[in-house]
């Protein structure tokens, strides 16, 4: 239990890292968000009064004449209660055009991880088992090559070949907006259509986990209770999978924690390309129109997310090593 | 003769370390030779827009009318410097974290491995995008700092725990007996043993750096004047050159920079394969397994025409 609480009591204070950031980047940066606002207003012909100004520095929680530290609490006080202010580019408060999106990425994160966990875990476990083989050599110098291409570049060849020239997938959108939302066959097909080749381009930038499994796996099979396994006459795909696979997973769910920051920020540039409307979508628009709320919510958004997602992998490891368990009771 | 020869036993020895160190050198001599290769100033417009691969343009023209090829062999020039800059920024702040955590332990430790692991959960690309946002468009240099500033916890990890491992081997112990200064021990005991993890970590960061460096761009956060994959891939975006059905335009930067990544990649590789002892006896093991096999095959043989040889004799 108590881990559990030191573990949340860091994530906490990291979150408040992260908003500590988001609070002083802004105003560590040459020019603020309000003069550069004022300047296209002023070019576009716009009317500037102090009314303007104050409301701007209202929407912005930024101003000139209240000390830092007090629009710091005002600041901290806002993002906990969920009040994130109001993009500019969409003219709605930022929580609500960033949940829109969430669901899309967590939809296509979350079905990344399940597909890819499983494929590289097994393939993993297949081919140490069957190191030095030819298969070995093909599917691990496979999975190091695909794996290190550029997911633009990965993701412009696929949309380029697959959605924009054959016409095989679709060009943009979650599902056919003729469709309404609804739990049908019909609506939710389309769902799993329009994300079949992003998840595919995810799936294959994700396979140098293939290695990581591969080399656990290696480590795991040279202890002595594999041997005394084999000695004791168990067959093998028990030992396989009963004695080395599952030790073998443990570092596996670390190095998940390490790299979902790394997920998130693949699914971004995969979302943009494949016009799928997730959060990267919203963050790329809130780029193009300089959405400055919008920018920072979105790295608030992925901080939690992040911080969730290494919660759920401290957890895991809990509940399937035992020996952290009685080393901390 | 004798040097080409010793080049073919190396190739054959290991032939993913050949094959991936040859494409990023034949990369390197592309981009830096690029006057070599290409007549064209790189942001000249010298035919007319999106022209399809000719003898003239051997990978086209851009929207703009500027030759593809020149950019991006020019373009690499820069691509590459970001990835090198940027992976050894990376670096240095990995080996200075990772080392003094893990060799000096107790407060110092505790300090470092909060910080790092505080700025490693919050998400590196999308810290790097809110970054270049307030700082609008910079300079490919500006990214290189902004990808080192970011990236480096993970190295920072990594080689932390190296260095826990041999902090307490007995040759550490041994050289504190004898009364070495904390410097010496650092850089002439501590840093040897962990030159190939130092070396792999500083190829990964490398090749990080320059994907990082074409999404940033491709995004639009570089500065458009400037030539980088990156920001090729955003004005090839940008034009709809996929749309127009203008392949070349995306394909030139793409291959470059997937071939760059993978021949680093295969480098690596071999780096582990190398210096992890498991790997390594696996390697060994597979090789005397396959001497064995024809060693059985030549016995089978022998025994075969052992066996034939009286037939004939009787006969």
């Amino acid at each position: 239990m108590r881990y559990i609480f030191t573990r949340l009591g860091f994530y906490f204070l990291a979150f408040l890292f992260a908003v500590t950031i988001n609070f002083f980047l802004p105003r560590m940066m040459p020019g603020d968000p309000i003069s550069s606002f004022l300047g296209r207003l002023a070019q576009s012909g716009g009317q500037i009064t102090p009314e303007t100004i104050a409301a701007l520095e209202a929407l912005y929680g930024y101003s000139t004449s209240v000390p830092l530290w007090q629009q710091f609490i005002g600041y901290l006080q806002s993002i906990m209660v969920g009040e994130w202010g109001v993009s500019t580019r969409f003219f709605q408060p930022v929580i609500e055009v960033l949940g829109r999106g969430t669901q899309w990425t967590l939809l296509l994160v979350g079905g990344y991880l399940l597909i890819s966990y499983t494929l590289t875990t097994f393939l993993g476990i297949y081919v140490a088992w069957k190191r030095g083989t030819w298969a070995d050599s093909l599917i691990t110098v496979g999975s190091v090559v695909i794996s290190s291409i550029p997911a633009v570049v990965m993701a412009l060849l696929l949309y380029f070949a697959f959605a924009s020239n054959l016409g095989w997938f679709p060009t943009g959108y979650a599902y056919d907006p003729a469709l309404d939302p609804a739990y049908t066959w019909e609506f939710v097909s389309s769902v799993l259509y329009h994300l079949a080749l992003p998840m595919i381009a995810m799936v294959l930038l994700g396979m140098g986990n293939v290695m990581g499994m591969r080399s656990n796996m290696i480590n795991q099979l040279g202890e002595d209770f594999i041997v005394m396994g084999w000695a004791k006459g168990v067959r093998d795909r028990k030992v396989m999978f009963s004695y080395g696979a599952r030790n073998a997973i443990l570092p596996m769910i670390t190095s998940f924690a390490m790299s979902v920051g790394a997920i998130f920020g693949g699914s971004l540039i995969i979302e943009i390309i494949f016009n799928y409307p997730g959060l990267g979508q919203v963050m790329f628009q809130a780029m193009l129109a300089r959405d400055y709320p919008l920018i920072q919510g979105y790295l608030l958004m992925m901080t939690i997310m992040v911080l969730s997602a290494n919660f759920i992998a401290d957890m895991l490891l809990f509940a399937l090593d035992p020996r952290l368990r009685t080393a901390l009771d | 003769m004798k040097f080409l020869k010793s080049l073919k036993a190396m190739f054959l020895s290991n032939p993913k370390a050949s094959v991936g160190a040859s494409m990023v050198l034949i990369i390197f001599v592309l981009c830096f030779g690029a006057p070599l290769f290409t007549d064209y100033e790189p942001n000249a417009r010298i035919a007319r827009p999106h022209q399809a691969p000719s003898a003239d343009h051997i990978v086209g023209t851009t929207r703009m009318g500027r030759d593809v090829l020149s950019q991006t062999l020019y373009g690499g020039r820069t691509s590459i410097m970001v990835g090198f800059v940027a992976g050894g920024f990376v670096m240095l702040m990995a080996m200075v974290v990772g080392i003094s955590a893990g060799y000096f332990g107790g407060w110092v430790d505790n300090i470092l491995s909060f910080f790092t692991n505080m700025v490693m959960v919050i998400p590196s690309l999308p810290l790097m995008l809110v970054l270049a946002a307030f700082l609008d468009q910079v300079s490919p240099f500006v990214i290189a700092v902004i990808i080192g500033a970011t990236s480096w916890p993970w190295g920072a990890r990594v080689i932390r725990a190296q260095t826990l491992s041999i902090r307490n081997r007995d040759f550490i112990h041994a050289a504190e007996v004898m009364g070495e200064r904390k410097r010496r021990m650092l850089f002439f005991e501590v840093m040897p043993n962990m030159m190939s993890i130092l070396a792999s970590c500083l190829i990964g960061t490398i090749i990080y750096a320059i994907m990082t460096e074409a999404t940033l761009g491709f995004i639009g956060l570089g500065d458009p004047l400037s030539v980088t994959w990156g920001v090729m891939l955003y004005n090839a975006q940008q034009t709809s050159a996929i749309r127009i059905g203008a392949w070349w335009e995306i394909l030139a930067p793409s291959v470059m920079l997937a071939s760059l990544a993978i021949g680093l990649a295969l480098i690596n590789f071999s780096i582990d394969e190398v210096s992890n002892p498991k790997l390594r006896a696996q390697r060994i093991m597979a090789k005397f397994r396959r001497e064995q096999k024809v060693e059985a095959k030549k016995k089978a043989a022998a025994i075969r025409n052992a066996g034939s040889e009286p037939m004939e004799a009787k006969a």
